[in-house]
């Protein structure tokens, strides 16, 4: 990318805008977190109760934020800091953001980050990237409480069944996305034998946490670093043999 | 209490609803401001053309995850959990299992009011700390990877988010063992076996999610219907 975009892409008044919409994000869980904590006294719900999954959530968010904020420092040196700060702090993670990116750019008729990458090929990436979260977000804001009312029906009223009916779509979700890893790992490895690294990566992190939750048993303190400590133990698992 | 009473429309669902569609859209139109940034400042947007050319083409590659995402990640996330969930982003890797610990940590029982509220909860937490270090990064993101020895960053870039899903697949398949293998098996037979046989169409990650999150909950029912489960 020139001098001359790399230095539009980062000037300040990119990064007020970002500031705002950033300040937004924190302030919507700000809000949540609020209403929690006043609907928890209204039904008698403990707040100590209230205090420790506030705080288990931002444990638990410390380690994947950390794989987050490497990939972003790769993604800041391609479309400038305060574009990447806003695209990472809203939905949409950095390969989906680099792909709208790069998709900008092919709509401009140049390829992305060349020399031939202008001012004007910027603004059709921060386009693509802007139109391509709206996708997500504006869906989710007008049908979200559709949704609840279709899991009411599913449910039929058994809130035992509710209970399963989630577990049973997070194990879907989390089913693909490990096969998905492994599939993807087998698929790689003949080219790159380092692939293997993501399997054991995925093995060790499912038997650690089988191993934590069970001295979890005993040590209920434990619960809120469980998912940290498997998931330190599956990328040193990784990282020492593959 | 339970989450189909009308008591947790009024106290929980409303107030959710209203915060949950303004504290999205707000943020979606301002996403366009660096945009118009760039029009007011130097004179430059993208034609008609290009912007509708760039539209089509980024829908083509996402068009179907607007739709199957909320739907697939609405059982596990909730209510107020998807409205921050998807404005927040980073869903499988931060925001399902930051929730699914403060559910353990606070022992409730899903599908009930004290859950939804302790999931908000840890999913507002995952927040804080995700927007810590994204501006961290923002700030001095260079400098401190700098200070990182190379295997280190390769150890979190590459290995964090399959320890992470294999961990929380763990966790979630604890309460149902019965379910891990059909939750597996979908997803192998449409990523890895159909390609064997030509029906490379199986394998588009859209269609994969949709089928492996609501096949499995399919074989729930059935099962529990069964009695098997619980």
């Amino acid at each position: 990318m020139s001098p001359e975009v790399l230095a539009a892409a980062n000037a300040t008044g990119l990064w007020v805008i970002s500031i705002i919409i950033v300040f937004i994000v924190l302030l919507q869980s700000v809000l949540y977190a609020k209403l929690s904590f006043k609907v928890a006294g209204q039904i008698n719900y403990p707040i100590s109760k209230c205090r420790e999954a506030l705080k288990a959530g931002m444990i638990t968010a410390i380690g994947p934020s950390i794989a987050v904020f490497i990939v972003m420092v790769g993604m800041m040196a391609v479309v400038g800091t305060p574009i990447t700060w806003l695209r990472l702090s809203i939905i949409g993670a950095a390969p989906t953001e680099l792909t709208a990116a790069t998709v900008g750019a092919q709509a401009a008729g140049v390829e992305f980050g060349s020399p031939q990458y202008d001012m004007h090929a910027l603004s059709v990436s921060f386009w693509t990237m802007a139109i391509n979260g709206t996708g997500w977000l504006v869906l989710v804001a007008l049908f979200t409480h559709k949704l609840e009312d279709i899991r009411q029906k599913l449910g039929g009223g058994n809130a035992k069944w509710l209970g399963f009916l989630s577990l049973a779509a997070a194990l879907g979700c989390f089913g693909y996305l490990n096969i998905n890893t492994i599939v993807g790992a087998l698929r790689n490895m003949p080219k790159n034998p380092s692939a293997v690294g993501a399997i054991y990566a995925t093995v060790s992190g499912m038997a650690a946490m089988g191993a934590v939750t069970k001295l979890t048993q005993t040590r209920p303190w434990l619960k809120e670093y469980s998912l940290g400590i498997a998931m330190l133990i599956g990328m040193l698992v990784a990282a020492a043999f593959a | 209490m339970n989450a189909s009473s009308p008591e947790f429309k009024k106290l929980w669902k409303e107030p959710v609803v209203r915060l949950g569609v303004i504290t999205v859209l707000v943020p979606t139109a301002l996403c366009f401001l660096p945009c118009a940034y760039l029009y007011i400042v130097h004179g430059v947007a993208p034609t008609f053309d290009e912007a509708l050319k760039a539209w089509g083409m980024i829908a083509t590659i996402f068009g179907a995850f607007y739709i199957v995402e909320p739907i697939s990640y609405y059982p596990i996330l909730g209510l107020t959990g998807t409205y921050i969930s998807f404005l927040a982003g980073n869903i499988s890797n931060v925001r399902i299992p930051s929730a699914a610990v403060a559910q353990d940590v606070a022992g409730t029982e899903t599908g009930t009011l004290e859950a939804e509220i302790v999931a908000t909860l840890g999913v507002a937490g995952s927040v804080v700390t995700n927007l810590f270090f994204v501006s961290l990064a923002a700030v001095a993101g260079a400098y401190i990877l700098s200070l990182l020895p190379p295997s280190v960053q390769n150890a979190f870039k590459n290995y964090t988010v399959p320890a992470i899903f294999g961990a929380v697949f763990c966790q979630f398949g604890m309460k149902a063992p019965i379910l891990i293998l059909f939750a597996a098996a979908i997803p192998f037979l449409m990523l890895y076996v159909a390609p064997l046989y030509g029906l490379t169409f199986l394998s588009a990650a859209w269609l994969v999610i949709v089928a492996s999150v609501f096949g499995t909950i399919a074989i729930a029912r059935i099962l529990f219907k069964m009695g098997k489960l619980g």
